[in-house]
């Protein structure tokens, strides 16, 4: 069984932002500071191992035509309990993350997993997808959020980066900035892939 | 037909599951919720008036405020309270400190989702400190021909600051007003 | 080029206009307006304006490098991106501002959709939005005075109120330090007009005072000459209808989208332009359209032929529809010029319209 093939895929080759381009939503909306691109994809990282698991473990008790609201019910419970787990020990960031926390729910890569990958492989498999694209996504988000906060604030996670005469480019950490910034690295991907 | 009433049943047995769960999660995180944000109010505010005892109160709208009395003498110290209004993109909050004669003590804005890089920057010190020994009167933006030193390019979220915090102040002193 | 033999029914009409031939008379149109800048705000505007230039060219050229194809800058279009952005630019700005904003332009507003004629808005204009929207104090602060005027074109500030300075320190402030938009767009703000003095009566008598003041015949000709505060190249009216003019002689662009753009501003400032308190005035229509960039954006800008529609019609919706929105964004807007905004947007709607404007085919039944 090729558990390293199941996680390292995630990373590159099917990378969830780049590549699948699925979870537009969050890697779009939080990405104006490192720290936010850290947490979330953290956050999103975990509901998604935990989904992985537990539907490939109902796979067999989960009838067909029901299958969407069970997954959409396992990923909510997930979501409520990051939820509620950063609002009691981490409030700095669940403030910060705000809206999007709850959102993970609809966040695509996580049902696109379940669906695409989960139902269909055994646990452990899906514990390797789930790792992987977790993985794929946290740092998918720390890239596009390092790119706009040191253009658009001069800071990496908080600390000032760049020289004092830098003044700041603001369109970075606004909303066009996070289209210009996922459009170029994406071109990046594909101007990589091919070379190959 | 009995297909469906079995489906039903599946799903509700997942639901219930998840809810139970859930249910579980509540009851450890709440407390810890509660008490952080009891305590990190708690923290502002004797942030703001060192070394009082704090004692609520209401405003003719319902907002709260606070007498804070001195720990050591029991004299009256000054007033707490939480200024809102909705600056360029969000809601800004702002915790004022004011002492008797209501000149503001120190501010410190606890709630802001303004445009990063320009109305953000509210929560800097710099900003913050020039709040400090002002009366109502003087919580004028310079470009409304005040002395409030307005933040570059961001005149909304500072008059937003300032007006909110000067009508803060005189609900306050109708409340207090009333009172004695 | 695959595409060597080209396919297409009768008939064929050849004309001389070349690419390059457009653009370098378009250069050539511009230049009075920087010659008037140079006389008012200096030698920093002409270094201004020539680093935007020089930096677009540079940039085409070495994208057009790294793309692979052959490089075209001797065309000209680059050269008059980058003029066009440093003319939306202040003579007071630092000088790297034009390198930045035509670096955007020409990458991202103009290569990254595949080179001339194929970008969805007016490069320039991108690159003045980019400008604005990432350093907005250093686009909207620090105007130069021009070298006999002030920055709002007010010739006389005592004529307003006798010793304004005492009487009203604000109103002081905003008439000898705004451009004369931002004036107007001050005075037509309730919460400014309430503050210019302790007595409301008295500020909304300030307030008018500078209004009717700053609409007069000695203003509108500070306006009209360009003796006023304001970008590089809208300075002055004058300056931009002379390069209108050979623009039109030499038919490289059309009337009706300057006609119709500026006849709406006129019409609209006419009718929903006066502030409080002050009536219906003739002047009023032509304050505006002198103001801000409108002469530079309906004459230059709004004629661009890739991103305006292709049909007569059409053109006359885009040109209506850049009216309305620039005043739209000045009489209500929080920014007090909308010219440029307008502009991109229209340039977004430009395939709507065109769209639902194609002619009907010679002898084609409607259906």
């Amino acid at each position: 069984m090729s558990f390293v093939k199941e996680l390292s895929k995630g990373i590159i080759k099917e990378n969830p932002i780049f590549v699948i381009v699925l979870g537009m939503c969050p890697t779009l909306a939080v990405t104006s500071s490192v720290q936010n691109g850290i947490g979330m994809g953290l956050a999103a990282t975990f509901v998604l191992i935990c989904s992985n698991i537990i539907i490939s473990l109902i796979k067999n008790i989960t009838p067909e035509k029901i299958r969407i609201p069970i997954y959409i019910t396992v990923i909510a419970a997930f979501v409520s309990i990051v939820d509620m787990a950063m609002a009691a020990y981490v409030p700095g960031l669940h403030k910060s993350l705000g809206l999007f926390i709850p959102l993970i729910v609809v966040n695509c890569i996580i049902l696109g997993r379940a669906e695409a990958f989960a139902s269909k492989n055994n646990m452990l498999a899906s514990l390797a997808d789930g790792i992987g694209m977790g993985l794929g996504f946290t740092l998918s988000l720390v890239v596009v959020a390092a790119i706009r906060e040191i253009l658009g604030a001069g800071t990496f996670a908080g600390i000032a980066v760049m020289p004092k005469t830098y003044e700041p480019m603001l369109v970075a950490i606004l909303a066009p900035g996070a289209f210009i910034t996922l459009g170029f690295l994406m071109a990046l991907m594909n101007m990589m892939k091919e070379k190959k | 037909m009995k297909y469906y009433i079995k489906l039903s049943l599946i799903l509700l047995i997942f639901c219930a599951v998840a809810s139970g769960i859930l249910a579980y999660v509540n009851s450890l995180t709440e407390p810890v919720i509660k008490d952080r944000k009891a305590k990190e109010e708690v923290a502002t505010r004797s942030e703001l008036i060192p070394d009082a005892d704090f004692m609520e109160g209401k405003m003719a709208d319902g907002t709260a405020y606070f007498v804070a009395t001195s720990k050591a003498t029991g004299d009256t110290l000054g007033y707490t309270f939480i200024a809102a209004k909705t600056g360029y993109s969000s809601k800004v909050q702002t915790m004022v400190g004011v002492d008797k004669n209501m000149t503001v003590l120190k501010i410190k804005v606890i709630d802001q989702a303004e445009t990063p890089g320009l109305g953000a920057n509210c929560t800097q010190d710099w900003f913050l400190k020039q709040f400090e020994n002002r009366q109502a009167t003087d919580l004028v933006v310079d470009k409304d021909g005040g002395t409030v030193k307005s933040m570059a390019g961001a005149t909304i979220t500072t008059r937003c600051i300032a007006t909110s915090i000067a009508e803060q102040i005189a609900m306050l002193k109708v409340a207090i007003g009333g009172a004695e | 080029m695959k595409d060597k033999y080209i396919v297409s029914s009768a008939p064929h009409v050849h004309d001389k206009t070349t690419i390059p031939m457009v653009m370098w008379n378009v250069v050539i149109a511009l230049i009075p307006a920087l010659v008037f800048a140079v006389y008012y705000w200096g030698l920093r505007a002409l270094v201004l304006t020539l680093l935007g230039a020089i930096s677009a060219v540079v940039t085409e050229a070495a994208i057009q490098k790294l793309r692979k194809v052959p490089v075209s800058v001797s065309d000209g279009s680059a050269f008059l991106t980058g003029l066009l952005l440093a003319y939306n630019i202040h003579a007071g700005a630092p000088l790297w501002l034009p390198i930045a904003g035509s670096v955007f332009a020409i990458a991202i507003g103009k290569q990254v959709f595949g080179g001339l004629g194929t970008n969805p808005v007016n490069p320039a204009l991108l690159g003045r939005a980019f400008l604005l929207a990432s350093w907005p104090t250093l686009m909207t602060a620090g105007w130069v005075k021009p070298r006999t005027g002030t920055l709002s074109g007010i010739s006389n500030v005592d004529d307003i109120a006798l010793n304004l300075q005492s009487v009203s320190p604000k109103a002081y402030e905003l008439v000898t330090g705004a451009t004369p938009l931002k004036v107007v767009q001050s005075l037509r703000d309730s919460s400014f007009v309430a503050s210019i003095n302790s007595s409301a009566t008295e500020g909304v008598d300030i307030a008018n005072r500078i209004f009717t003041n700053i609409t007069e015949m000695n203003s509108l000709k500070n306006l009209f000459w360009g003796n006023i505060g304001g970008c590089i190249g809208e300075v002055s009216a004058f300056a931009l209808l002379l390069g209108a003019a050979y623009l039109l002689y030499k038919n490289i662009i059309e009337w009706r989208i300057p006609l119709f753009y500026v006849g709406t501003v006129f019409v609209l400032s006419f009718l929903f332009g006066p502030i409080k308190g002050s009536g219906y005035s003739m002047m009023l229509p032509f304050f505006h359209i002198f103001s801000g960039g409108l002469m530079l954006g309906a004459f230059f800008m709004a004629t661009d032929y890739t991103t305006t529609p292709l049909t007569k019609n059409g053109r006359i919706v885009f040109a209506i529809g850049c009216g309305l929105l620039t005043m739209v964004i000045r009489l209500v807007g929080g920014y007090p010029e909308g010219v440029s905004y307008s502009i991109l947007f229209m340039n977004v709607m430009t395939p709507l319209i065109d769209k639902f404007t194609v002619p009907k085919a010679f002898g084609r039944i409607k259906k």
